[in-house]
């Protein structure tokens, strides 16, 4: 059994110990491995030497922090960048025991058992598509107008026979569709368009896609970020039925239950270092998370201390009436308060806080009052929000929150950009301010040239926190702060926020993270259908009394 | 019934009579009258003259109705096709109360194609005035407008099948650019050099310049470039910019059209090169006519190409439709050469063009 | 080893390459009036695509412009001969003319700007409308034929483009002074980082606390009013108007900004680059009418492969497959 020992200074013993070498060439079961793998963007290098295998029939789990290079690392093996050094191997081929394969799957020697070395230039996305091996992206990679029939078979159509020859069969398509979603237990209908599924749905049209093409190694980059619950489930009991149809899977998550769950074995990777590869039966979640991070995690959510009685009321808010909600809805929040905003996905958090800030008009006739600070206030564009000091974090950080293809000072100062301009921008003051951010706000970069797009998830929030806390708000909201990010980046967040609210401003966080909620807010609103269901406080904050207001059970006492 | 006086004289007369162009009682089908035979924009004001008398002569007992596709009014010569056949229209309306005139404009010849149609199907048109935009989309078109049978008078640009058509009046582009070749040639006494700034490269232009280049045939005028200037001041002025910084020696320039003329003037006298050449345009523009009327040494001529030949169309198929005349036949106007003597014939200052 | 910037230094590197050729061609080529008048021809094109560089940048597109110069030029016309016949002095003419030239194409540029952000309409529909009725519009105005200024008021009026001051023609210096101006805006002020963010990502601007549909109309106006400034320098110049004025302007305008490497989805504009465009287009021109090597024929054939050229080198991609 490997022997887990946590210490800051043996951590290249523990690589040494647990990594499951073998010598110069992969184990013969493996499906796809790579050794010494390295991996340059410019002059920086970002995998400094990776071994990996993945065997037949196993759920490999990648574990690290926001820009550890999982992402890298996969998109190396999927053939989507090309390694600069290191080897190759894949021998997806052989046919699978027990396995149903389609017509003509193997050309190739059945009982071909050696691994045929692929080498570097000849490992591109579409010879890794041949070989069997796919990756499922965190944004889906589908034709929203198409429907699903037409995505699963888009770039290899089957056509009819003879003169028909010359027209789609979209008769087989539909049936072949139709077998592929029955073995993953889903009931799309194949005609359906996709753009009227939900997240879950197309998801699983894109597994059903890996189907079609007879898929034997399949890659999913972390695919539960944007399912419920239940449907994560759904899926999980997916992966166990193609783990045992013989597929290797490899699996990235931030969510460790998640991957105690589902995997085999465990790979970890930091800063582009192996750190070592594990049966996962051997891991605690404590171990993955001293692993990953590599030194001792201070407790995740830091204690802010509530506001005293006296603290001034920072914002209230009476009768705002978002489009589509039953009600008006009215709050208050006190000087270094956390409030948090819990409930199902679609309760309607986002719309109250966006209409309240003036992203978003109020329901047309609707008449509301909001004072901050004690001054009644008009917000009727964002703008407004902005000069009474009161920031508002978008949840989509990519759509909505940073400019991916743009420089990350541009980013950083766009929201507080008046502050550094007279009649023309100072450039000086506007980097020196950034300069700073950086470093309160711990940005990693490879350098400071790069954007925004090519930064990690965590680092990208740590932008976006910088960029909208440089005009000192005295009010900030914050829409689902941790989405997406490793546990690490999630602890320097909280803390960052704690500090706002010991610092005597209020604070508002959307969560559909229930342990965050729990973790971080003095008091919870819950919400249910559009409005809040009922405020918790104290001691009444406890999992099980969200779930009763926010699925409806239990209402806020008239 | 008609009080026509009909001639066969091919009188050259500026000041032309009726009777110039009207050769009714003796024409049939199929004659063919060569170049010679000249319409200048007085003679035509005097046919409308006489359409008013026919008019009243002759009232018809039920509507006609002409169809009438030209191009849109995109450039000078065009502008000037238009105003011409508004003015016929108004006029020749006015006078027959029972006369219907349809005019239409196109910017492409598909889309004239589908003038054509509604011209047909909607106006019910009992003769049909085109110039066509290009001749080889349109021929299939006019022939099914023809086996309809509507009367077909085509103007300047001839269809790619003959036969067609019941009468055809146009200019002569091979001859406009003969007569400003040879003017130019004399002028020169037969050697010097000289640039050419074309239109756009159409078989219009092409026969211009071809007649031109065979005027110079023989001579020792030596044409150093053409260029396009695609018949527009712009391009005119910065073509001959070009050419006046190329060339340290032109003593003679080819404009082929008056707006692109207009654009060569401004480049000369930018350049302060007035004094070494002269400029031959065409069409008779008013601004270039006028020019000529004064005496300006840098454009001493023009060579006409009338815009109103539309007008003289216009009223032959009226009077073909109200009389019942045979009219058929084809009339070829020529290219005189405008000069400071005879500049004020051609001189029309209410006309656009 | 130095990495070059191709982003930058393709069209630049283009325009010494077609400089050089010109040289070649013709010993002509390098006469200061040769020179002059390049200089001179590109700044209508070239003032008319630093208007189209803010819109472009900011993820629009004007398809008006050309015609819109061609409506300003008629008004202005029509305007300076009205008034011949009420002021003595004219110098207050002129003047009056340019305060109405530049009245119209901030106008023009606002209902192009509104109709896109207030309407809805794409702008590519809305700027296509605009271009039909601004050419109609002077078209009607003249007839069909052309409209011309008085003689003598041209006259003193056509020392704006023919006259000269250090050597340059004044028309060079409003292309310079316009371009500077446009520098400065796109690159030092808020209002360009607006641009920037709004071509890049609408949602993200909007949810930056900036307002998008001011953004965007703001840029159809510069557009308008960068239109007006070549009206006013072109009207001198041949002293008339016509529905053939300003002809294919706006694809020229749209070309000299891809050249210079501006994105045409928005979100990345270069001024310099733009001026570059300029320069390049009007030397394909000029060098064409300064040799007989080309078949007139070709014309077109040259300038199409000359731009794609110009635009691969500026996006380097054949540096990507390497």
């Amino acid at each position: 059994m490997v022997q887990v020992t946590i210490d800051d200074a043996s951590n290249t013993a523990i690589a040494g110990t647990a990594h499951e070498s073998h010598g110069n060439t992969p184990p013969r079961d493996s499906l796809l491995a790579v050794q010494k793998l390295k991996k340059s963007y410019g002059d920086i290098e970002v995998l400094h030497g990776i071994d990996f295998a993945l065997r037949r029939g196993e759920v490999h789990a990648i574990l690290g922090e926001n820009g550890a290079g999982k992402s890298t690392l996969v998109k190396c093996l999927a053939g989507f960048e090309a390694r600069n050094e290191g080897q190759l191997y894949v021998n997806t081929k052989q046919e699978f025991s027990g396995a149903d394969s389609g017509a003509g799957s193997s050309t190739i020697a059945d009982n071909a058992v050696s691994a045929q070395l692929i080498t570097a230039k000849d490992w591109t996305h579409a010879a890794a598509e041949a070989a069997g091996v796919v990756l499922i992206h965190q944004e889906f990679n589908l034709a929203e107008q198409l429907s699903v029939a037409e995505n699963i078979f888009l770039g290899s159509e089957l056509r009819g026979r003879g003169l028909a020859s010359l027209f789609l069969d979209k008769k087989q398509m539909i049936d072949l569709s139709r077998d592929y979603l029955a073995t993953l237990h889903c009931t799309i209908d194949p005609a359906t368009l996709v753009s009227s599924l939900s997240v879950a749905d197309k998801q699983m049209v894109e597994i059903a896609k890996t189907l079609a093409k007879d898929a034997r190694v399949l890659i999913l980059d972390e695919p539960t970020a944007v399912l419920t619950q239940k449907e994560s489930a759904a899926l999980f009991e997916l992966i166990d039925r193609l783990r045992g149809r013989g597929v290797g899977i490899i699996f990235i998550s931030h969510k460790l239950e998640e991957i105690e769950r589902i995997a085999d074995r465990i790979t970890v990777i930091r800063d582009g270092d192996l750190v070592g590869c594990y049966p996962a039966a051997t891991l605690s979640k404590d171990d993955m998370a001293r692993l990953m991070v590599g030194r001792e995690l201070s407790s995740l959510y830091p204690k802010v201390p509530a506001p005293h009685e006296s603290a001034s009321v920072a914002l209230s808010v009476h009768g705002l009436h978002v489009a589509g909600a039953s009600a008006p809805e009215s709050f208050e929040l006190r000087r270094g308060e956390i409030l948090a905003f819990s409930g199902l996905v679609g309760s309607g958090r986002t719309a109250l806080f966006e209409t309240l800030v003036g992203l978003r008009p109020a329901r047309s006739g609707s008449e509301s009052k909001i004072f901050v600070q004690g001054n009644e206030v008009r917000l009727t564009q964002f703008a407004d929000a902005r000069a009474n000091g009161i920031a508002y974090l978008t949840k989509d950080r990519k759509g909505s929150g940073l400019l991916l293809n743009k420089g990350l000072r541009e980013n950083f100062s766009l929201f507080a950009l008046a502050q550094f301009a007279g009649v023309l921008i100072d450039t000086r003051a506007e980097q020196s301010a950034f300069d700073k951010a950086v470093d309160t706000f711990d940005i990693r970069m490879r350098d400071t040239g790069v954007v925004a797009g090519n930064l990690s998830g965590g680092n990208q929030q740590k932008l976006l926190l910088a960029k909208m806390l440089e005009t000192e708000p005295d009010i900030v909201i914050v829409d689902e702060p941790t989405r997406g990010i490793d546990i690490g980046t999630k602890s320097q967040i909280y803390h960052f926020l704690a500090e706002l609210a010991a610092a005597g401003k209020a604070l508002v966080i959307l969560s559909s993270d229930m342990s965050e909620v729990i973790g971080m807010a003095h008091r919870v609103a819950v919400m249910h259908q559009g409005n809040i269901a009922g405020v918790l406080s104290g001691n009444e904050i406890t999992e099980h009394e969200i779930m009763r207001y926010a699925t409806g059970l239990k209402a806020a006492a008239a | 019934m008609i009080n026509y006086e009909m001639t066969a004289v091919r009188a050259r007369s500026a000041h032309g009579s009726l009777g110039v162009m009207l050769r009714l009682g003796t024409l049939c089908a199929g004659t063919f009258i060569s170049a010679a035979c000249l319409f200048a924009k007085r003679s035509m004001l005097t046919l409308a003259a006489s359409s008013l008398l026919l008019a009243a002569v002759a009232p018809t007992l039920h509507a006609q109705t002409i169809g009438v596709s030209i191009p849109a009014a995109t450039h000078g010569w065009a502008g000037g096709l238009n105003f011409h056949a508004e003015q016929t229209k108004a006029r020749l309306e006015g006078a027959n109360p029972g006369l219907k005139v349809v005019l239409v404009t196109a910017n492409s010849a598909s889309e004239q194609a589908n003038d054509l149609e509604d011209l047909v199907a909607i106006h019910r048109m009992d003769a049909l005035v085109i110039l066509p935009f290009e001749s080889a989309p349109l021929t299939g078109p006019v022939r099914n407008a023809k086996r309809r049978g509507v009367f077909v008078t085509v103007v300047d640009r001839g269809l790619s099948e003959s036969g067609i058509h019941d009468v055809y009046v146009a200019g002569n582009n091979a001859e406009m650019g003969r007569v400003s070749g040879e003017y130019i040639k004399e002028r020169l006494d037969g050697s010097g050099k000289i640039v050419v700034l074309r239109g756009m490269p159409t078989v219009i232009d092409e026969q211009r310049f071809d007649g031109f280049m065979s005027a110079l045939e023989g001579s020792n005028v030596e044409v150093l470039d053409d260029q396009y200037a695609n018949w527009n001041r712009d391009d005119g002025f910065t073509v001959m910019q070009d050419f006046l910084s190329r060339f340290s020696e032109i003593d003679a320039v080819w404009a082929q059209d008056d707006d692109i003329a207009i654009g060569v003037i401004q480049a000369v006298r930018q350049a302060r090169r007035q004094e070494e050449l002269f400029i031959v345009g065409g069409g008779g523009m008013k601004d270039i006519v006028k020019r000529v009327m004064d005496g300006d040494e840098l454009t001493p001529v023009d060579v006409l190409y009338p815009p109103s030949m539309i007008s003289t169309a216009m009223e032959l198929t009226a009077l073909k439709l109200i009389s019942d005349t045979p009219i058929e036949g084809e009339y070829i106007l020529g290219s005189p050469l405008i000069t400071r003597e005879n500049a004020e014939d051609y001189y029309f200052p209410d006309s656009p063009f | 080893m130095t990495k070059v910037d191709f982003k930058t230094a393709g069209p630049f590197i283009a325009l010494i390459a077609l400089f050089i050729l010109g040289i070649f061609v013709n010993d002509a080529f390098l006469s200061a009036g040769n020179v002059s008048n390049i200089l001179a021809r590109s700044s209508f094109i070239g003032i008319v695509a630093i208007g189209a560089t803010f819109v472009i940048t900011t993820g629009g597109i004007d398809l008006s412009v050309g015609s819109m110069a061609a409506f300003i030029s008629g008004c202005m016309i029509l305007l300076m001969n009205a008034l011949m016949a009420k002021i003595d002095s004219f110098v207050t003419i002129i003047f009056l003319a340019i305060v109405a030239s530049a009245a119209i194409g901030a106008l023009a540029g606002m209902i192009n700007g509104l109709l896109t952000t207030k309407a809805k309409i794409e702008a590519f529909i809305v700027t296509l409308g605009t271009m039909g009725i601004y050419r109609s519009l002077v078209t009607y105005m003249a007839d069909g034929g052309t409209l011309s200024l008085n003689f003598t008021l041209g006259d003193v009026y056509s020392e704006v483009y023919y006259g000269t001051l250090l050597g340059l023609p004044y028309p060079v210096w409003v292309f310079l002074a316009v371009a500077i101006i446009g520098y400065v805006l796109l690159n030092m002020t808020v209002f360009g980082r607006h641009c920037f963010a709004v071509g890049s990502n609408e949602s993200v601007a909007h949810y930056s606390a900036i307002n998008v549909d001011r953004v965007k109309t703001a840029t159809y106006i510069l557009q308008g009013l960068c239109v007006s400034i070549a009206t006013i320098i072109y009207v001198p110049r041949l002293g008339s108007a016509s529905g053939q004025t300003g002809i294919l302007w706006e694809l020229e305008a749209i070309a000299a900004v891809i050249i210079g490497g501006t994105m045409l989805k928005g979100g990345y504009g270069r001024i310099g680059g733009t001026v570059v465009g300029a320069l390049i287009l009007t030397l394909i021109g000029n060098i064409l009418n300064l040799t007989d090597a080309v078949s007139n024929y070709l014309n077109g054939a040259v300038q199409g492969v000359i731009v794609i050229v110009a635009v691969y080198l500026q996006r380097g991609a054949w540096r990507a497959k390497n």
